[in-house]
């Protein structure tokens, strides 16, 4: 009866190849206004950005760290190497990309991806961008795609109108912190009316020991726009803790969509406490897919701001904690607007003594009648080593609102490996399906390629060694 | 005010253990801060005066000679036995335990209580009529601190109504409640507990229970009144199929505060437990919902469930939930659910359409949604007062 379900580590020596450091500059260790001046300096950044960098490092000096959620008390801020910058000037040709950073990339299957279909790719090795293409056409239609260190320049307007207005330094010890050393990212304008139908995608990597990563994301949507954006994350694995601190700002405009999606897989010494949110106008769709399988703690938990009449967000997730993981993620949804609606459907595995948190809000403001919204969670256990929480906040100020939850937590169903070895069907091989099962609606939602970069996390590893 | 000059004179002539407790609380309490309850806007609460309390709070029937009840405010004879009992509550430690409401609320409640019953159900007795407390508040004992120990030992059988209550609506008065109970073997024991306070009235209350081998705990709160209203009710499944089940009602409207907090910790294997909230919030009510579903290391086989339901009666009105679910261990099955929402407009109409007004309607269906709960109040005359007070509320 109490026999256990075996599900092998993600096989990860694909993802931590890594190459020898080997870079042009790093910053001081600790973090000054000096330091802070000359990482504006190298990037050569208007003023105001030098300026909004220094203020956002006394709101960070002024802000504690927060005490709930993960113990993030190994973090040693002052000896996090905060900027680091690899051998290689950006580059728009993939021949001229040097040939150890190449090696990265060709093991993560990047220049495949762009060979196949992908509009451009912008994938962030350590602190910068080392490739960048988008195709042709998008680029005729207006539509924007690059580092967000050139469009800091290239269109400062744009930016500095948008730029850590959602997300500001003042919102957390770690805003504050990217405010004031951010680099890298990207940034992505679609005009109105304009479809953007192959996936935008970046991969981003960290590589020095010690370095944080605190790449921008900015992304704007303009009216009836449509673009899915596709972010990666996968880093090699080192002794010293390291820390990323991204922030992913997202612009939706009225009647626009926008899909986001990450498979997170950072290595198993990483803090992951980026902060994502979306501003979602009238009739704007926001779509999250997200996969958190790697890093030692994380702390996600992407908010939908849902801003004007009928907006509408919906959130994907699946969690995998395994040994010596502390993954706390969940969706934030604020309806703040008549008829917005949201669904969020949240999944989390915990085996082998990982820890596994659902964390999620969902508030409904004054303003909201007719909001519905639906959160599901659901946590599987695959052994009785491991923790798995839920903890689902539910604000409401207004009456005229339907809102349901439902949590449940558990192991594989006996009764549904017994009816499916009654099919004929081995009980490892059931095992396995039900736990595929299990991640499927993300994998549903992710396009081919990352579905198989999903499949070679999960599904392929379980197939053979389950049971 | 909560000085040891009170603590000395409420030791004075009183049984030496119990009075020794008394010092050691004061001083906990001496170094606790005091917690602010930020979901209900209610910072830097300031307790009022002491007072004592005299007023008669138990009713003798017939048929409970079996039972042993005592004052926990008399010079006690059975000290060691009930310091025996309350010793049981610090072996069973919880990681994400937060005992009482407060550990401040809970320290003043150990060390100034001006009332209280320890009731035992010895052995193998079963005693058919519940037990009635009445805490009644008045312009002479508008002051309440409740320290009840409530033990029903192997075998038996009993069910406690408390009720907290007042006639006076221009009183202001203040309550800081604590009642620990422990069910030993194969006992039940059920626990309804009425609170219908005025609105200008304050109502803290504690509630631990330590539930034994097939022991089985059910309580039915009912929360109805109180200008601020925090309570928490913790129970600790310690062994094999030990129960609880917690049956919730709270109807809030004009400007009260609810902040109900209810806990199961599942340390025993084949474990049991229910939570069911059910409530009503009208004008500019505030209430927030905390439910722990808990299962420990060694829980296996355990089964947790809990629900939360509530009514939307206005725009004003100011609603959370934190349901929440923490397991450290695969074999089991927990699971939450809420819904929150209007009243069914459809069912609404329904009812119109059968000639009712919207008011009348309206006031069906909240009884509805009460009705199932109220049915496990065993006294007809307090389910009946109970069921007015919500009636004529709805309609206010």
């Amino acid at each position: 009866m109490s026999e256990k379900t075996e599900v092998n580590d993600i096989d990860r020596s694909l993802h931590e190849e890594k190459n020898k450091e080997k870079h042009r500059y790093k910053s001081a260790k600790g973090l000054t206004p000096e330091v802070i001046k000359e990482i504006s300096r190298e990037k050569d950044e208007p003023e105001w950005m030098r300026d909004f960098r220094l203020k956002a490092l006394e709101i960070y000096k002024k802000k504690d760290v927060p005490t709930w959620g993960a113990d993030i008390s190994d973090l040693d801020m002052e000896n996090i190497i905060t900027y680091v910058r690899p051998d290689a000037d950006l580059e728009s040709d993939w021949d001229e990309v040097p040939e150890e950073i190449k090696n990265t990339f060709d093991a993560l299957g990047i220049p495949e991806a762009e060979k196949e279909s992908l509009a451009g790719v912008g994938a962030q090795y350590d602190s910068e961008v080392v490739y960048h293409n988008l195709k042709e056409e998008m680029v005729e239609q207006g539509v924007i795609y690059m580092d967000m260190e050139n469009a800091v320049k290239e269109h400062e307007d744009l930016v500095k109108e948008h730029f850590m207005k959602l997300i500001t330094p003042n919102d957390h010890k770690f805003s504050a912190l990217h405010g004031a050393v951010w680099s890298g990212g990207s940034f992505v304008y679609v005009p109105s009316g304009v479809d953007v139908d192959i996936p935008l995608q970046s991969y981003f990597r960290q590589n020095a020991p010690g370095s944080g990563q605190f790449e921008h994301t900015l992304i704007i949507l303009e009216e009836g726009a449509n673009a899915h954006f596709i972010e990666g994350c996968s880093a090699p694995k080192y002794s010293v803790n390291n820390l990323h601190a991204g922030a992913v700002e997202l612009f939706v405009n009225k009647g626009a969509k926008l899909r986001y999606s990450t498979i997170e897989n950072w290595s198993r010494n990483m803090y992951n406490l980026n902060t994502k949110r979306a501003l979602v106008e009238e009739d704007g769709v926001i779509e999250w897919v997200s996969g958190s399988f790697g890093s030692k703690v994380s702390m996600l938990y992407p908010m939908s701001i849902l801003k004007g009449p009928r907006a509408r967000a919906e959130f994907t997730g699946v969690t995998f904690a395994a040994e010596g993981q502390y993954l706390d993620t969940g969706a934030q949804v604020i309806h703040a607007a008549p008829n917005t609606t949201s669904t969020v459907n949240a999944r989390s595995i915990a085996k082998d003594g990982g820890h596994a948190f659902y964390r999620g809000l969902l508030k409904a403001t004054e303003n909201a009648h007719g909001a519905k919204a639906s959160v599901s969670c659901e946590s599987l256990m695959l052994d009785n080593e491991s923790k798995s929480d839920t903890l689902p906040i539910m604000k409401l100020q207004t009456d005229d609102i339907d809102i349901g939850h439902e949590a449940k937590v558990g192991r594989i169903s006996e009764e549904a490996i017994f009816y499916l070895m009654s099919r004929g069907i081995s009980e490892e091989e059931a095992k396995a399906m039900i736990v595929r099962g299990f991640v499927e609606p993300i994998a549903n939602e992710l396009p081919l390629e990352y579905a198989v970069e999903l499949n070679n996390l999960i599904n392929l590893e379980l197939e053979g060694t389950i049971g | 005010m909560y000085n040891k000059k009170l603590v000395d004179n409420l030791t004075t002539g009183q049984s030496n253990l119990l009075s020794s407790r008394r010092r050691d609380n004061f001083d906990d309490f001496e170094d606790l801060t005091q917690a602010d309850f930020k979901r209900i806007n209610l910072f830097d609460y300031h307790f009022p005066e002491y007072n004592p309390y005299n007023k008669d709070y138990l009713k003798e029937k017939k048929g409970q000679d079996k039972l042993l009840t005592k004052k926990m405010t008399d010079n006690l004879n059975n000290e060691e036995e009930i310091l025996n009992y309350l010793d049981q509550f610090n072996d069973k430690e919880v990681e994400k335990g937060n005992q009482g409401l407060d550990q401040k609320y809970l320290a003043m409640a150990k060390t100034f209580y001006n009332t209280g019953l320890f009731i035992k159900t010895p052995k193998n007795v079963e005693v058919k009529l519940p037990v009635e407390i009445f805490y009644e508040l008045d312009e002479d004992n508008p002051f309440l601190i409740d320290n009840n120990l409530i033990v029903a030992e192997e075998n038996s059988k009993l069910t406690i109504v408390i009720d907290y209550r007042m006639q006076d609506q221009k009183l202001e008065a203040f309550h800081n409640g604590l009642t620990r109970v422990i069910v030993k073997d194969n006992a039940v024991l059920n626990i309804v507990k009425v609170q219908r306070f005025n609105n200008q009235s304050d109502h803290f209350d504690s509630n631990i229970s330590l539930v034994s081998n097939q022991g089985e705990l059910n309580w039915i709160p009912i929360e109805l009144g109180g200008r601020n209203s925090v309570t928490n009710n913790e129970n600790t499944l310690m062994d094999d199929g030990s129960r609880a089940s917690i049956s919730s009602v709270y109807f809030a409207d004009g400007e009260r505060k609810m902040d109900l907090g209810f806990k199961m910790n599942h340390q025993g294997r084949h474990s049991s437990s229910e939570i069911e909230s059910k409530g009503v919030l009208k004008d500019r009510a505030q209430k927030v919902f905390r439910g722990d579903l808990y299962f420990q290391k060694g829980a296996g086989q355990s089964k947790g469930s809990e629900k939360e339901e509530v009514l939307l009666l206005d725009k004003t009105v100011d609603s959370d939930s934190i349901p929440a679910l923490f397991s450290e261990e695969d074999n089991v099955e927990g699971e939450h659910a809420v819904s929150a929402g209007q009243i069914d407009q459809q069912r609404l109409f329904y009812l119109m359409s059968r000639g009712m007004t919207k008011e009348e309607a309206k006031q069906l269906m909240v009884e509805a949604t009460f009705n199932p709960i109220f049915d496990k109040i065993p006294l007809n005359d307090l389910k009946g007062s109970v069921i007015n007070d919500v009636k004529t509320r709805i309609h206010s």
